[in-house]
């Protein structure tokens, strides 16, 4: 067995190196718990925490670190019963109060001693109030190391065949309080459930998926271009406020759903939860066939952002499938059966990461020329040689062809905007939204994340733009080659992806490349050479101090530049978000770009809390939704609303576009002015990626429900006191017009 | 400054007798409940309204509030360093001390004071008795609203056609960060 003890002292150095010499007051001290609440505080840790907060406390994306100099600069003038009291009130997320007042009293007595606090005599009460910086450095002592070489805990996510040990079922049982008593449904069988037999199944070639049948959805956003617009129209402007319910199919519960539903030949392919992929009848909603790829989701009730996948692809006779712990798989789509499988980084395990496999991959992918091209998330930590990649792998047999690391290393073009940091310092620029594809240019385009960590002054980079972070890239897709490259937020420092849809639109001879990330400018680039055209804010951004909107130049706040890790910082929009994952439909027949808009603003102190507030402006409405005209990014209309909106768009050629929202709503709204045509209230939020086909000349409209995910399901949970939604209902709706229309 | 571009520039001139005012002027803005994160949303609620109009060397503040979870205890404008973050107190509005009321206030105001009303770096909020009175980190209170010149506003789910009122487009709001103090 590895020595545990050096890997988490590891770890626990390699978060706080930076900030141990001011720490050295807390060293020694006794805290206000005991030994015995530090043991049961990590299993419960563990158990409730970790599939966020990751084992070694290092924290994910949404999900801040819970040790070393984030940690202590969030929380160290803070004391121990603000802690308990954000912990027992705020988590696990979306359930807080759902622990028992001892498992909270012992995760913050865990939290404590991984940050240095020694135990004591006394038992941690929910009023023990001691400043935190006065017992706890940021640096683990040997003790809180030894603890945990004791005890026995799950590595990495459970493997196949096993679910967690301790389900909300069992919790109940125990007498516990569980908040969700619905979902306690873990999947605990995998493997092909159900093998189909689909007769007559037509192959997916390269010309279907450059010019799809209007009939299917093939692809993430539909069409390589990234246009998630369908070009039927029997289900128009006119009629559309009959639509009706078609059929409905339940969804495994738990986790993190955002799936986008693919149809070929009425054929639809679906992912959920738990790696469960099933073949569907797109027009009765019959099962076809089944396969649990697990592993189940790392606890009951709604997950992280990193434990989902947003579409499939299809190649051949396979449908191809991303999965959160970075597993690549090919599966027959007539039977569900594994033609092979393959990880992105060869099952690459990061250092003093306790297990965890380096790289995750929850963007979906897109298939070009026999190459299934993925991204990857969660690879940012600093202190080893990895880094974050796009990788390409052969349909046929899954083996890797190239992969193009996204970060600027030493040397290559850009490498010398990472200050002095060295090349396994340089960490970020994930790729967690699939890219897009130009036939003619041949030539594959991706938005990137930001560096990491996200914070400026936690990073070490100075001023440096931190390439290729918060960028479009265009690369060759079958060699990997980048084309070129624009970086829209230089050296971004607040969580602020531009990491979002690319999407290709031509102005007669101009070819140009859109797109619009968490700070809400829309952007409009030459696609074929990089080079900056026009750009829009699209919400209120303080961010800037300036931003040019003839050179796309920003300038960030001098507050922002000088951040420091224990003083507030605030910003419009904050990490929720103008623009995030719920992409832009593009409606070519009158050229509009029709984006889901969020307007919320945060308070931040260092990474570790965060505070809300409304968007000035706004009239306390989260959601909006916009078109523009993407020749001249002119406003065509707009709409808000209370609840901000948790899927995609889909507009169709019968000019109606299609929406879901936080509060359970899933709209019809007529593209020429915004106005709401029918709307039908489902059984939980409405997320993911809606998508129109049509089987036996009838059309019809898919949408999920489902829960999980990072800032856009944790910011209205909090700002929207009046929403009340059920922790279950992960499902499928398919709406059509009615059977003698 | 965010420049325009030239082809919106054109429709920012239309909007400009609504939206960029000289020294008199009407301002606006809708009150909601900040700031919120899962401890303070359960004692933080409720809505309001209010006005201010100016000379430019006086400001008059009207407003009503409705829906507190516990009675209001007092009521100010606030300065901020630019656009929507949070900055100091430098007037006392009068208050209904209650869940629903009205405030009011007139103010001279100085030079620096009429800019930052001009610019959106003016606010108003109002406290109450369960809104932390010491929150634990960064700003307080219990409703908030920044005055921007008044614009069209529509109802929650109608749509707009064409412009909709963005801050940093529509008003010369104040981006370049300067210490409050000065105001």
């Amino acid at each position: 067995m590895p020595n545990k003890t050096i890997l988490l002292l590891g770890a626990a150095v390699a978060l706080g190196a930076a900030a141990l010499a001011p720490m050295a007051l807390g060293q020694g001290a006794s805290g206000p718990f005991t030994q015995a609440q530090v043991a049961s505080g990590r299993q419960a840790f563990d158990a409730n925490c970790a599939p966020c907060h990751l084992q070694d406390l290092a924290g994910t994306n949404d999900a801040p670190a819970l040790a070393g100099t984030p940690f202590m600069g969030a929380w160290g003038k803070r004391t121990t019963a603000q802690l308990y009291s954000k912990i027992a009130t705020t988590m696990p997320l979306g359930q807080g109060g759902s622990l028992s007042e001892a498992q909270y009293t012992d995760i913050v007595a865990y939290i404590l001693n991984r940050n240095g606090a020694h135990a004591g005599t006394t038992a941690f009460t929910p009023t023990s109030a001691v400043q935190i910086d006065t017992i706890a450095n940021g640096r683990a002592p040997a003790a809180g190391a030894a603890v945990a070489q004791n005890s026995t805990r799950q590595e990495s996510p459970a493997p196949s065949g096993q679910a967690p040990a301790q389900s909300n079922f069992a919790r109940a049982m125990a007498g516990q309080r569980v908040s969700d008593p619905g979902a306690f449904g873990l999947p605990n069988r995998f493997g092909l459930s159900l093998e189909g037999n689909i007769q007559n199944y037509v192959p997916v070639t390269e010309a279907m998926m450059v010019n799809p049948p209007d009939s299917d959805w093939l692809m993430f956003r539909r069409n390589y271009q990234g246009w998630s617009y369908s070009p039927l129209k029997q289900i128009n402007a006119q009629n559309v406020g009959s639509l009706q319910l078609k059929w409905m199919w339940s969804m495994p519960e738990n986790g993190t759903m955002e799936i986008t539903p693919i149809v070929h030949n009425g054929v639809m392919f679906v992912w959920g939860t738990g790696n469960t992929v099933q073949a569907l009848n797109a027009g009765t909603g019959e099962l076809l066939w089944e396969n649990r790829l697990g592993p189940a989701p790392r606890r009951p009730g709604p997950g992280p952002s990193t434990e989902e996948t947003r579409s499939l692809g299809l190649w051949g006779n396979n449908v191809y499938v991303n999965t959160p712990y970075g597993y690549l798989y090919a599966l027959d789509a007539r039977t569900g059966k594994e033609v092979w499988k393959t990880h992105i980084t060869d099952e690459l395990k990061i250092p003093g990461g306790n297990g965890n496999m380096f790289g995750g991959s929850t963007g979906g992918v897109i298939i070009i020329k026999g190459r299934v091209l993925v991204g990857m998330t969660n690879c940012g930590r600093n202190g080893d040689d990895n880094h974050c990649y796009i990788s390409a792998y052969d349909a046929a047999t899954g083996k890797r062809d190239w992969k193009f690391i996204t970060t600027a290393l030493t040397g290559q073009p850009g490498g010398d905007s990472w200050g002095k940091l060295p090349d396994n310092m340089r960490k970020g620029a994930e790729t967690w939204i699939a890219g897009t594809y130009d036939p003619e240019l041949n030539t594959t385009y991706w938005g990137t994340a930001q560096a990491k960590p996200w914070r400026r002054d936690l990073r070490g980079s100075g001023d440096g733009a931190t390439n290729y972070a918060n960028s479009t890239l265009a690369l060759d897709p079958e060699t990997g080659k980048m084309k070129w490259w624009y970086q829209h937020a230089p050296g971004e420092s607040l969580d602020l992806d531009e990491v979002f849809e690319r999407v290709l639109i031509d102005h007669g001879d101009q070819k140009t490349v859109m797109t619009i990330g968490k700070p809400g400018i829309l952007w409009k680039l030459d696609r074929v050479t990089g080079k900056f055209i026009a750009a829009v804010p699209t919400v209120f951004n303080n961010v800037y101090e300036n931003f040019d909107q003839k050179t796309g130049k920003v300038v960030y706040r001098k507050d922002i530049h000088d951040q420091k890790v224990d003083q507030w910082l605030s910003s419009c929009p904050g990490p929720e978000g103008g623009h995030d994952w719920q992409a832009t439909s593009y409606h070519q027949p009158s050229d509009a770009l029709i984006i889901p808009l969020s307007q919320s603003c945060v308070f931040m102190l260092g990474n570790g809390s965060q505070t809300y507030f409304e968007m000035p402006g706004t009239d306390g409405n989260m959601g909006r939704l916009s078109a523009y005209r993407t020749a001249d990014l002119k406003p065509l209309w707009s709409f808000q609303q209370r609840a901000p909106f948790l899927t995609g768009v889909v507009s169709t050629a019968g000019n109606v576009a299609f929406v879901g929202d936080f509060d359970r709503v899933f709209r019809a709204v007529d593209t020429s002015n915004g106005k709401t045509l029918w709307k039908t209230r489902l059984g939980t939020t409405v997320q993911g990626y809606p998508v129109s086909f049509s089987v036996d000349g009838k059309q019809y409209i898919a949408v999920t429900t489902g829960l999980g995910g990072g800032s856009p399901q944790a910011k209205p949970g909090t700002m929207l006191r009046e929403v009340h939604r059920p922790p279950n209902g992960y499902a499928l709706f398919v709406f059509g017009l009615p059977d003698d229309k | 400054m965010f420049r325009k571009s030239s082809g919106s520039f054109l429709l920012s001139l239309a909007f400009a007798a609504i939206a960029l005012p000289a020294l008199a002027a009407d301002y606006q803005t809708n009150l909601g409940p900040m700031p919120l994160d899962d401890e303070t949303k359960l004692v933080i609620a409720g809505r309001g309204e209010a006005t201010a109009s100016s000379d430019g060397k006086t400001m008059t503040v009207k407003g009503s509030f409705h829906g507190l979870l516990s009675n209001a205890t007092e009521a100010h404008i606030f300065v901020s360093p630019i656009c929507g973050v949070p900055g100091k107190s430098i007037f006392n509005l009068d208050i209904t001390k209650s869940t629903s009321g009205t405030i009011a206030g007139t103010f001279k105001l100085t030079s620096a004071q009429a800019a930052a009303l001009r610019t959106g770096k003016l606010y108003i909020q109002i406290n109450s008795e369960k809104a932390p009175e010491v929150y634990p980190w960064g700003p307080k209170g219990n409703l908030w609203g920044w005055l921007f010149p008044a614009h069209e506003t529509v109802g929650a789910n109608v749509p707009q056609q064409d412009h909709w009122f963005i801050p940093q487009l529509d008003t010369p709001c104040a981006k370049k960060f300067e210490d409050a103090d000065n105001a």
